[in-house]
């Protein structure tokens, strides 16, 4: 009777997992926050939400998580992701000294230099990706 | 309760009343930007662009400075955290990804983050920037976390760089749907890296609204430059002493 309860259990609990976006949010800080202890313990200069990551990785890799208990909570957080970096852009009003030419220059400076990584990224990215594919077509052919 | 006991806990009280204030006009502030960007569909009508120049415009109105402001809003920039281990659902429904392009996007990571430290490095040196300046500006497109991280090892001010480095991302995330759109590229993976490397998590988001598949190679490539960049930071160091 009693392991007939104790799996009954478990589906209902996974059930309502799958369903509610708000017990997956939850669970994903609460991963998050592990990697975030393992990184200081650790004191690898790596941040806990890129360990965090990976352990996410490892777990749905072993089949230890399901992806559907994680699926309705990480598509809130990548839709709303905006919304985490808003609150760090008026730190210009604590740089006075941003408020003139050093602020322009600056700003010329993230703009180029944006505008250079982006195009030469995609061009390389482009050009590397059909000189692989060239070499790998005979390759998939045999 | 006990009026005494209520002036007594007044500071506490004001520690709850600034987070209340400030999440809720931030959060407000986004929501209605969001609605607006749905009807008017205009690259400057992003809540990442509108939001934060309303935001400033009430805390100057309001004469409140950035420490108080921050204080408040804290918890929701340290979302970011959370938001970053979710990226690995798409990366993982799309391993096979990887597992096809290691190859490019390996060279995608290594010479893109060449390029973003070399391009830094000498604009900087053009215009005529101070030197921790400069060294704040070098890690900029990577993500915040990271980039902290590397500011500090090679003597930039980190605090700095998370400002540059959300700069980067947001003007990222506008002008690569531009250039994307101009440029003669063929492959997703292109659009993907370049997204990913040049503008970390906010051209991750672009990107994941214009596709999904190329969200996915935005998020992997910005977290594989994330931790590239980490591990060369040490050199990156050395080169500059």
């Amino acid at each position: 009777m009693l392991p007939y309860t104790f799996k009954k259990l478990s589906i209902l609990i996974k059930r309502t997992f799958h369903k509610s976006r708000i017990l997956q949010i939850a669970l994903i800080t609460f991963l998050w926050f592990i990697a975030q202890e393992i990184s200081l313990l650790s004191r690898m200069p790596i941040p806990g939400g890129v360990i965090g990551l990976v352990l996410v990785l490892a777990l749905l890799y072993f089949n230890l998580l399901s992806i559907r208990s994680l699926a309705l909570g990480a598509e809130w957080f990548l839709a709303e992701m905006l919304l985490f970096f808003i609150p760090a852009v008026p730190a210009v009003l604590n740089h006075q000294e941003f408020f003139g030419w050093t602020g322009l220059k600056i700003l010329a400076i993230i703009i180029v230099g944006t505008m250079i990584v982006i195009i030469g990224t995609a061009i390389i990215v482009d050009f590397s990706f059909y000189q692989l594919e060239k070499q790998s077509k005979p390759e998939k052919k045999q | 309760m006990n009026f005494e006991l209520f002036l007594h806990y007044r500071p506490w009280l004001m520690a709850a009343e600034v987070t209340l204030i400030w999440s809720f006009v931030t959060i407000g502030l986004y929501l209605l930007s969001k609605r607006f960007h749905r009807r008017y569909k205009k690259w400057w009508t992003t809540p990442i662009i509108i939001t934060p120049i309303l935001l400033i415009v009430i805390t100057l109105l309001s004469h409140t400075n950035y420490n108080v402001y921050i204080r408040g809003t804290h918890w929701l920039m340290a979302l970011l955290g959370p938001a970053t281990v979710a990226f690995a659902i798409p990366i993982y429904r799309r391993r096979n990804i990887i597992v096809l392009y290691w190859k490019t996007l390996s060279i995608g990571v290594v010479f893109g983050s060449i390029l973003s430290i070399a391009s830094a490095w000498f604009l900087a040196s053009a215009v005529g920037i101070d030197e921790t300046l400069r060294l704040s500006l070098l890690p900029r497109s990577i993500s915040t976390p990271f980039a902290m991280v590397i500011s500090g090892e090679i003597g930039g001010v980190p605090e700095l760089t998370a400002l540059f480095v959300i700069l980067t991302g947001i003007f990222g995330a506008s002008f690569g749907q531009l250039a994307l759109y101009w440029l003669p590229l063929k492959s997703k993976l292109s659009m993907g890296a370049s997204f990913g490397l040049a503008a970390h998590v906010a051209g991750s988001s672009k990107a994941y609204e214009l596709d999904n598949e190329v969200g996915t190679i935005a998020a992997l490539v910005m977290v594989l430059t994330g931790i590239f960049n980490v591990l060369i930071a040490p050199l990156l160091e050395a080169i500059l002493s």
